[in-house]
């Protein structure tokens, strides 16, 4: 039996897929089929509620996008739910499919996080749990 | 629907503020059933004649509002427990409103109160992924909405520490305020980063604290002289596209509403009172953290997007401006005791149309709007006239 406990696991299901011919992995959003809204995360149930019908299909959304905001995050969040690494950046990512959402930003230099530029899409650990298993999540990092 | 126009008239006729700090050693219904006293002390009334109580409050737990009413008497009344984030006091508010301009009742009180929680609030306005990815910090989420507040709108670090000097100096003239000492430019560009570019004087501090109110109709008011009335009390709950990050709501960029939800709120409010934003002499804005107090007042209708830190710079917002706004110091001065915020807001706005405000009355003070934002998302505006 092999031992597939220090196998990493994602702090989220559903949210990406490793679509290895596409050269990468790709975030997962809802489009919808009537208005054209797309969210992410997906939504399961399939109903948009933008124009309140039950018309969303799943579609893979781009690796790339624009950072519209950022900010650098010092101070543990509060409740004991977060479990990543502080400081942390965070912030607002437009995908060119018309979906802004919000991801941790990847970097090596926090102090250095340039608004407005090109990004892309990372799979990154984000702690260890008790276990001693990765948490992996999505995440963007400045193009180089 | 009802057209609120159409209903009776009703009036503030009471107000109830304890002085906002860090009660150690009371509970929230403690300091809660004081702010009741003191408003029936005020509207010349007892608790007999109170016909049902709305009490706002997020984090006291099951029925915090029957512990505060407990405490002044339990007479049948019934009570109600409004949790609405940061509207909570707000929401309140509208409903003792709606209850007495519907002739469901006639003489109601509004409590908000609230023991914040010690150290940073876990906001739970968020699903799981997004606790678990460090999204819950709200200053952190004030932060990404200010950067690209400040990017469209070319506001700086020193508009926004404006705010806090101006919102402080108020404060420093408001003997209820948590914080009586005005600061300086310099010490606010100077205080510890939060969040890029939030430093900790551009964010409100906490505090303990509550507000109550009492409302009646027109002919339970025993003085004409000091009731206020309400012109309008609005609550919108959120308008899909338009982004609140502290509600872990992200704008739509395909489908962007053509009016946001503070939008929204601020238009009802004007046309159910029949004032403009051109007739109200002062406000209470929305200032947890300062740049919301700025877009807030655009948001308002005060100004159009990306002038509210030019016309802060010329001195129209403050107290001796055309439109002074946060008259007690703001959220900035009284800190935030969640529920009981929107009903501190009030209790200025009373005081200041009975001109019993003293160093910081604001002259000609008829019409004044009160602005609560928050998680939810909530949008609650009231507008009161004297
Ligand atoms: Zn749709």
């Amino acid at each position: 039996m092999s031992d597939d406990s220090k196998q990493p696991i994602s702090l989220m299901e559903g949210f990406w897929s490793q679509a290895v011919e596409e050269g990468g992995p790709r975030l997962l959003g809802s489009r919808c089929t009537s208005c054209g809204e797309v969210y992410f995360p997906p939504k399961p149930k399939g109903w948009c509620v933008h124009c309140q019908q039950y018309t969303l299909e799943t579609v893979p959304l781009g690796a790339r996008g624009r950072l519209a905001a950022a900010t650098v995050v010092r101070q543990a969040p509060a409740g004991g739910f977060y479990h990543g690494p502080v400081p942390y950046a965070y912030g607002m990512v437009d995908l060119p499919e018309g979906v802004r959402l919000i991801s941790q930003i990847a970097s090596d230099n926090l102090d250095d996080i340039k608004v407005g530029g090109p990004v892309e899409l990372v799979i990154r650990p984000l702690y260890t749990d008790q276990e001693g298993r990765e948490v992996t999540t999505f995440m963007f990092q400045s193009k180089a | 629907m009802k057209n609120p126009q159409e209903m009776r008239d009703v009036y503030i006729v009471g107000i109830g503020l304890t002085k906002w700090g860090f009660y150690e050693d009371q509970a929230c219904y403690d300091f809660g059933s004081e702010a009741i006293f003191t408003a029936l002390k005020d509207a010349e009334m007892s608790w007999r004649e109170v016909n049902a109580a709305f009490c706002g409050s997020v984090y006291q737990g099951t029925g915090s509002g029957h512990q505060a009413v407990k405490e002044v008497g339990l007479t049948g009344v019934p009570v109600v427990n409004v949790e609405n984030a940061c509207s909570s006091g707000g929401s309140a508010l509208r409903l003792a409103y709606l209850m007495v301009a519907s002739e469901v009742y006639d003489v109601v009180v509004a409590l908000g109160m609230e023991k914040m929680p010690r150290g940073p609030i876990p906001s739970t306005a968020f699903r799981p992924w997004e606790l678990a990815s460090g999204f819950n910090i709200q200053v952190g989420n004030y932060a990404l909405e200010t950067v690209e507040y400040m990017e469209k709108t070319g506001v700086t670090e020193e508009d926004l520490a404006r705010v806090t000097v101006k919102n402080r100096k108020n404060g420093a003239l408001n003997p209820n305020a948590r914080f009586q000492k005005p600061v300086t430019m310099e010490e606010v560009l100077g205080s510890r980063m939060v969040a890029e570019p939030l430093r900790l004087l551009h964010c409100c501090p906490l505090a303990d604290g509550s507000a109550a109110a009492v409302l009646c109709s027109r002919d339970k008011l025993r003085s004409k002289a000091r009731g206020v009335k309400v012109a309008a009390s609005v609550l919108v709950s959120g308008v899909y596209g338009d982004g609140m990050l502290p509600s872990g709501m992200v704008d739509s960029l395909l489908h962007k509403p053509e009016v946001g939800m503070a939008e929204l709120s601020a238009q009802q409010a004007y046309e159910i009172s029949g004032y403009g934003p051109e007739d109200i002499n002062i406000v209470q804005g929305y200032d947890t953290t300062v740049p919301s107090e700025l877009w807030g007042m655009e948001k308002l209708g005060f100004c159009r997007p990306g002038e509210a830190a030019g016309l802060l710079r010329d001195g129209k917002f403050g107290l001796e401006g055309a439109l002074p706004v946060n008259t007690d110091g703001g959220l900035m001065s009284r800190g935030h005791p969640l529920g009981a915020t929107g009903l501190g807001q009030i209790c200025e706005l009373v005081t200041q149309l009975r001109g019993e405000a003293g160093k910081r009355q604001v002259k000609k003070a008829r019409v004044g709007l009160s602005h609560a934002m928050g998680a939810g998302p909530n949008s609650s505006v009231t507008i009161l006239t004297c």
